[in-house]
């Protein structure tokens, strides 16, 4: 075999093991970001769990001892960033995905459900939004409205915002949409118990929340 | 869409790094160590360097002073000054030279470059013929060491290490980083009798090889690539000496630079058009199978990488634009906190700065071969980040201009 040849297969079989190396380290990364958003969904999961039993096992619990509160926000917070940002490395149809969308929005319902008590018990006022969007190309203002509800809820704390693919195969969601009669016109939201569809500008968005009660929320109070 | 566009970037990274890969290997070949460490010449045939020059009364005094500072015994050696027709003071210069026994000085009418060195040609009595353009300029040692290089009866001819001469703005410094990277592949593709291109900057060849194929010929305004397929149809052995540094002036323009490259682009796919018979031929090893064939897909693939980073980045910026009108600009901490989770890292990114640092070794190793100290900082960066698509202009202007049958000046 003549050495240009014999150089020409190996350099072939090089270049072939550095691409596989390169396939190889972008899954273990993607592995790494889908790890990372398991174990936030668990101690979130957790934390859930822990302010739940703190509801059961105290009859009138001080609302100055509810301090998961805020570190419960800005965790799901942080995981819907991570969430959103594997989903679009992945794709929305990757299994993992799925999965992971499915904890999230369980969690999402808990703190939701959680904060309800929350705010009865507390004598507080917050604001909720459940937000209906679709990524099955029938949602072409989803990415708008995604984008300003991100910026509402860095603008204003007491916002509560809760994202949900429509079309996720979970029976909790399925059950939310049921109970809010949630149509398939998207973007749909239900802000305080009132649903609305296609909003999708920052001014729209904000002439239908209470901004009042954002700009002046108090503090909770022990019953 | 970015589906389809990772499809033609996957295979276009492949064979870069493939190509890179080889031309690696081909350096770490045991005959392309011996001929770094070859300097010394068993003996010393005449030889007669020849400088065809047009208008270039400005720098044609300094490569004649380089050329008779050349290390090479006098009596072997003489230099051939072609004046063709030049306009500004370059007669007057050259006949300064006169007197010296070892310069000949030749006048003709504006004929072209072709016609200048094949004067030359005929008025040389050596064994062995150069070429140095009146813009370059020759270490002492060049001759030597290039002449040490015809080691093989069937060598015909011997290229040199070509870099820039005293780069100092940003855009000269982004050209020596590529003749530096030549430098590197070039001396790897030397190995395996894969050059294409016999450099106008001092290549030296026997002077046998013009009686056997013919003198220069017009060739689409790049007579080197030329005789340089010419030699390689006929089964000569092109070799780099890798040792023998040479500079040369580089365009100080971008335009100058593109009209420059466009000449090249255009002379290398009209030239390979016409000596098509190599590209693909097993019989042409190296150079049909991979130098020429991957040269052709690196005008296009130049051209294709170009538009995709266009592509994608007015999508990015659009969407970044679309994103940030929608609500009021604030300022996120966040934004400042390092989180390795949002790091673009994915397999073209991964590849792509595999390849990259293969071409920045390259550079580094270039640079070493040439004995050359040079000193890159930013102009580095600019060269991986903005070269490309200047060169991606060129590439563009020669595939079109070839479509087009375009014909420019040379200036």
């Amino acid at each position: 075999m003549s050495p240009a040849l014999k150089n020409a297969l190996l350099a072939f079989v090089i270049a072939s093991l550095i691409f596989g190396t390169g396939f190889w380290v972008s899954n273990l990364v993607n592995q790494a970001r889908v790890n990372e958003i398991q174990t936030i969904q668990e101690r979130i999961a957790t934390d859930t769990l822990s302010l739940e039993t703190q509801f059961d096992l105290l009859a009138r619990l001080s609302c100055d001892a509810i301090t998961e509160n805020s570190i419960l926000s800005k965790e799901l917070n942080d995981l819907a960033e991570r969430l959103d940002y594997t989903e679009r490395e992945l794709g929305s149809k990757n299994s993992t995905v799925i999965l992971l969308k499915r904890q999230y929005s369980l969690l999402q319902i808990k703190d939701y459900l959680l904060m309800q008590q929350v705010a009865s018990k507390c004598n507080l006022k917050p604001v909720f939004i459940l937000y209906f969007y679709s990524n099955q190309g029938d949602c072409d203002k989803c990415d708008s409205a995604g984008n300003v509800l991100t910026y509402l809820r860095k603008t204003y704390e007491e916002l509560r915002v809760y994202a949900f693919d429509y079309h996720l195969d979970l029976g909790a969601l399925q059950t939310l949409i049921s109970i809010n009669k949630i149509e398939s016109d998207f973007p749909a939201f239900v802000i305080n118990g009132k649903t609305y569809y296609g909003l999708s500008d920052l001014e729209a968005i904000e002439k239908v929340l209470p901004l009042d009660k954002l700009a002046t929320s108090t503090p909770p109070r022990a019953n | 869409m970015n589906l389809a566009l990772d499809i033609i970037i996957y295979p276009l990274l492949f064979v870069a790094l493939f190509f890179e890969v080889f031309a690696l290997l081909s350096f770490f070949d045991k005959d392309a160590v011996a001929r770094r460490k070859r300097r010394e010449n068993v003996s010393y045939p005449t030889v007669s360097i020849i400088v065809p020059c047009f208008n270039e009364g400005s720098t044609v005094k300094g490569t004649v002073d380089s050329l008779l500072a050349v290390d090479y015994p006098k009596d072997k050696f003489s230099i051939i000054l072609v004046n063709d027709g030049s306009t500004d003071d370059t007669a007057d210069v050259m006949n300064s030279y006169s007197a010296n026994p070892q310069v000949a000085v030749l006048h003709q009418a504006n004929s072209g470059k072709h016609v200048a060195l094949n004067n030359g040609i005929a008025h040389a009595t050596s064994e062995f013929v150069g070429c140095l353009d009146a813009d370059s300029f020759v270490t002492p040692q060049a001759l030597k060491r290039v002449m040490a290089n015809f080691d093989d009866d069937k060598i015909g001819a011997v290229t040199s290490s070509l870099s820039v001469h005293a780069p100092k703005t940003l855009l000269e410094r982004m050209q020596e980083a590529e003749y530096l990277f030549g430098i590197m592949l070039r001396h790897s593709m030397a190995t395996f009798n894969g050059l294409y291109v016999t450099p106008g900057p001092f290549t030296v060849f026997r002077k046998r090889v013009f009686e056997e194929l013919g003198p220069f010929r017009s060739a689409h305004q790049t007579e080197d690539m030329e005789i340089a397929l010419r030699l390689q149809r006929a089964g000569w052995k092109i070799q780099n000496a890798p040792s023998a540094s040479v500079f040369t002036k580089a365009p100080t323009t971008v335009t100058g630079l593109v009209k420059q490259r466009t000449r090249w682009s255009t002379g290398f796919l009209r030239n390979s058009f016409d000596y098509r018979d190599l590209i693909g031929n097993p019989k042409r090893g190296v150079l049909g199978l991979l130098v020429l064939p991957l040269a052709y897909v690196s005008v296009f693939s130049g051209i294709l990488l170009l538009v995709i980073s266009m592509i994608r980045t007015t999508e990015a910026a659009w969407n970044y634009v679309a994103r940030a009108l929608e609500v009021p600009f604030t300022w996120d901490m966040s934004a400042l906190t390092f989180d390795w989770f949002f790091l673009p890292i994915s397999t073209i990114s991964i590849l792509s700065m595999v390849a990259l640092a293969i071409v920045f070794a390259f550079i580094f190793i270039g640079a070493k071969i040439a004995e050359k100290d040079t000193r890159f900082g930013i102009s580095l960066i600019l060269y991986f980040l903005v070269y490309n698509f200047i060169a991606a202009i060129w590439q563009v202007r020669a595939v079109a201009d070839v479509i087009t049958n375009t014909k420019r000046s040379w200036r």
